[in-house]
């Protein structure tokens, strides 16, 4: 060891047992955090890492995909299935570029990520070298934490705080930018991995403070009309069954944000719809009635509150997150509780109450009968001639008795899937919520199949997005994943078209579509499918999709100018939503 | 408009300084001025950043984002008030054949300033205070031609007993 720094190159091969290269380190690091799996596209400057790869294969399963995106997207997924980081590895340049998207969308949504970068070698660095782009710089502002390693005896240590800094507290996207000296280079120290633990500048606070539960307690036990709003951040901190019980024992009507959907079964006597733009009737309207907000894991995005200034003036707020920084940023917070949903939950339990609160949700109900006779009526139970999104995610919702995992992509068929999909199941919606990403579905529901084979994971996409990225349908059927793709195509951008109806004089600037024979274009990829447009096979079509053990693609020609509902308009109080 | 000052203690990590202005700018907020050290703490940097607002609730969320970045350890936001604080500003003066003469006794003991440089025509004049006062002896200074002036940005320590130490324990931080 004291040689090492003198020692020639075949020296130091001659004794691999000692000395890894960082590439190999990378490797091993990998397999010591007992990641199986990782997605990615090489190129010039990971070339030593994916000759490292070469080795490892029977260790680490890598999945090529057709695109950088793809990989970013398809880790996603994989992380929002397992909790466990998702790994997308690329090259420097515009293989990193291409990454920017999902590290942004996985950022705004908590997700796991851990991506390994490739970067021109050291002695390049700032040169305008061939594939060189600050990736630092560009990646800062969206990922967690971002590290450049130059040195190969860095690796492990970087690695390990990668993992540990993408998975604990608030998750989220991490970036390594390796360059290809490190990569490349024999490390000068023996291999050691440790897994990171702690690190002095950043411990999240998993259990919470005793002052602000019990102050949380009070507060909940003397409420009349107290209202959870169940996100995202009780299926991160695995809370099911802790979140359960509190429901159970305070009986206090539950609707879930976006993300949060599938924290609580759809058919639980609690559950009353989801919040927000494009949420149920009652659970906006009755957020102006609470007397108290119990916030859980979730962020009150513009989308969930609309119009700040008149948006739950009257109640109490109890939040329950993670992340400080959360805390006062949008809704002023009377009982603020940082901690881990899970850890919260269970420390509130002995604390709250037994109480029933039937008046109070049977309120919920009496909107819910408006809404159906409005909107569900003619979404599902019509009497026209073409298939409307509601009833094609219905009549899935009910031959998967709401079990299944359905990954959105962005936009109409969003919201439908949203709305009609009975989740029954933990943890069964992937979809980009903060973000909004278009492309996201394809890669991502890969990712998720990856992440959870066992269970059933459905694609559902609009015929836009699905051209984002569609090239992933090469991934798929390389993989041969029986991942079941739902194209709902009205021919149209149709969320842009709403909008333009609604509140641009119905001025259509650019949002139809001349959509390509999309069975034909899954065929080349060697990917069966079929097209139905008459709603008298639906339910057949609906069948052969999940009957197939292959990747499978079905096109659901939907009715062209359909509109979501209820609606909240943009900036608009949640008051204020329509149903028509 | 009241102004802040951020005293932000951080590892001393490549490209922090721009992991943390970013937040000021998504945010359109525009940094008065901004000091990056060292601490008697091996390996801790300290940033002391000035910035004016409207919101005190704005400047606390701005606090948070901060405190959130993985290698910050600790954010403390400051009135005026609650802290001491200084800045130092240096002027180069003409000093040519036959200008008016400097009264080095009054810039000495009424503007609290001295002569750090003399050159062949010029001179240097350090001047330490508030901005305040800078500002004062910038237009006294205005006597003569001034060839250059350039000040830092304001460093402040807190009016509270509390050290670095009470937040960053010894076991983990070395005294340099």
């Amino acid at each position: 060891m004291e040689n090492s720094q003198t020692m020639t190159v075949e020296e130091k091969k001659a004794e691999p047992a000692k000395f890894l290269t960082g590439a190999q380190a990378i490797m091993q690091c990998l397999v010591e955090n007992n990641v199986k799996t990782i997605f990615g596209y090489p190129g010039g400057a990971i070339m030593p890492t994916y000759d490292a790869l070469y080795d490892y294969q029977d260790r680490i399963k890598h999945i090529l995909v057709r695109h950088e995106q793809g990989a970013g997207h398809a880790a996603q997924g994989f992380a929002r299935m397992t909790g466990r980081a998702g790994v997308a590895m690329v090259t420097s340049g515009p293989g990193a570029t291409n990454l920017m998207t999902p590290i942004a969308d996985a950022l705004l949504d908590s997700t796991p990520m851990v991506c390994l970068v490739g970067q021109v070698k050291a002695n390049l660095l700032g040169t305008d070298a061939f594939q060189e782009c600050d990736i630092i710089g560009m990646s800062m502002p969206v990922t967690k934490w971002n590290y450049q390693i130059t040195d190969p005896n860095e690796i492990p240590e970087a690695m390990a705080k990668a993992f540990y800094i993408a998975e604990s507290g608030r998750p989220g996207p991490v970036l390594l930018d390796i360059t290809r000296t490190a990569q490349a280079d024999l490390m000068t120290i023996p291999f050691e991995y440790k897994p990171c633990t702690e690190i002095v500048s950043y411990r999240p606070r998993l259990t919470p403070k005793q002052e602000q539960v019990e102050a949380a307690a009070k507060l909940i036990n003397s409420a009349q009309k107290p209202y959870i709003f169940a996100g995202h951040g009780i299926i991160i901190a695995n809370a099911q069954q802790e979140f359960d019980d509190f429901v159970r024992k305070t009986d206090i009507p539950v609707a879930t944000t976006l993300l949060g959907m599938s924290a609580l079964p759809s058919d639980h006597p609690n559950y009353i719809g989801w919040l927000g733009m494009h949420g149920n009737y009652g659970a906006n309207v009755l957020t102006d009635e609470a007397d108290l907000i119990i916030a859980i894991g979730m962020r009150f995005d513009d989308r969930v509150t609309g119009d700040l200034s008149k948006f739950i003036k009257q109640a109490k707020v109890v939040h329950i997150d993670i992340d400080p920084a959360e805390i006062n940023k949008n809704v002023f917070a009377d009982a603020p509780v940082i901690g881990d949903a899970k850890q919260v939950l269970k420390a509130l339990l002995p604390l709250v109450k037994e109480r029933k609160h039937e008046t109070w949700k049977a309120e919920f109900k009496k909107y819910d009968e408006a809404e159906f006779e409005k909107i569900t009526k003619r979404d599902v139970f019509h009497d026209g001639d073409k298939i409307r999104m509601g009833e094609a995610v219905t009549m899935l919702s009910n031959k998967t008795k709401g079990e299944a995992v359905t990954v959105t992509d962005v936009g109409q068929h969003q919201m439908v899937t949203n709305r009609y999909y009975q989740y029954n199941t933990w943890n069964s919606l992937v979809t980009s919520g903060g973000a909004g990403t278009m492309g996201f579905a394809l890669p991502a529901a890969f990712g998720a199949k990856v992440g959870a084979p066992d269970r059933e994971v459905i694609a559902i996409i609009g015929d836009g997005g699905f051209q984002m990225t569609l090239q992933e349908l090469g991934t798929i059927a390389q993989s041969g994943l029986p991942v079941k793709i739902i194209i709902l195509n009205n021919n149209f951008l149709g969320m842009v078209r709403q909008w333009q109806q609604l509140f641009f004089e119905k001025r259509y600037s650019f949002v139809e579509l001349q959509n390509p024979d999309f069975i034909t274009i899954a065929k080349g990829f060697g990917i069966a499918g079929h097209t139905v447009s008459d709603r008298a096979n639906l339910s057949d079509s609906l069948d052969i999709l999940l009957a197939s053990d292959k990747p499978y693609l079905l096109e659901i020609v939907c009715e062209k100018e359909e509109n979501v509902f209820p609606m909240v308009p943009a900036g608009a109080s949640v008051s204020a939503i329509r149903l028509e | 408009m009241t102004t802040y000052t951020l005293s932000v203690f951080t590892t001393n990590t490549i490209g922090l300084l721009n992991r943390i202005t970013i937040i000021f700018t998504r945010r359109r907020l525009n940094i008065e001025s901004l000091n990056v050290c060292e601490t008697e703490r091996k390996g801790v940097s300290r940033f002391t950043i000035v910035i004016r607002h409207e919101s005190r609730e704005a400047v606390e969320k701005l606090v948070r984002q901060i405190r959130k970045v993985v290698d910050v350890l600790a954010v403390f936001g400051y009135l005026d008030h609650e802290i001491v604080f200084n800045e130092i500003a240096l002027f180069k003066l003409a000093t040519p054949l036959g200008g008016s003469p400097l009264n080095i006794k009054e810039i000495n003991l009424d503007w609290n300033a001295k002569v750090v440089h003399w050159g062949l025509d010029y001179v240097v004049i350090e001047k330490n205070g508030t901005e305040t006062e800078i500002a004062e002896f910038y237009q006294y200074m205005k006597n003569w031609e001034i060839l250059e002036y350039l000040k830092s940005g304001r460093v402040a320590v807190g009016k509270t007993e509390k050290g670095l130490v009470e937040y960053l324990p010894e076991h983990e931080w070395e005294i340099v």
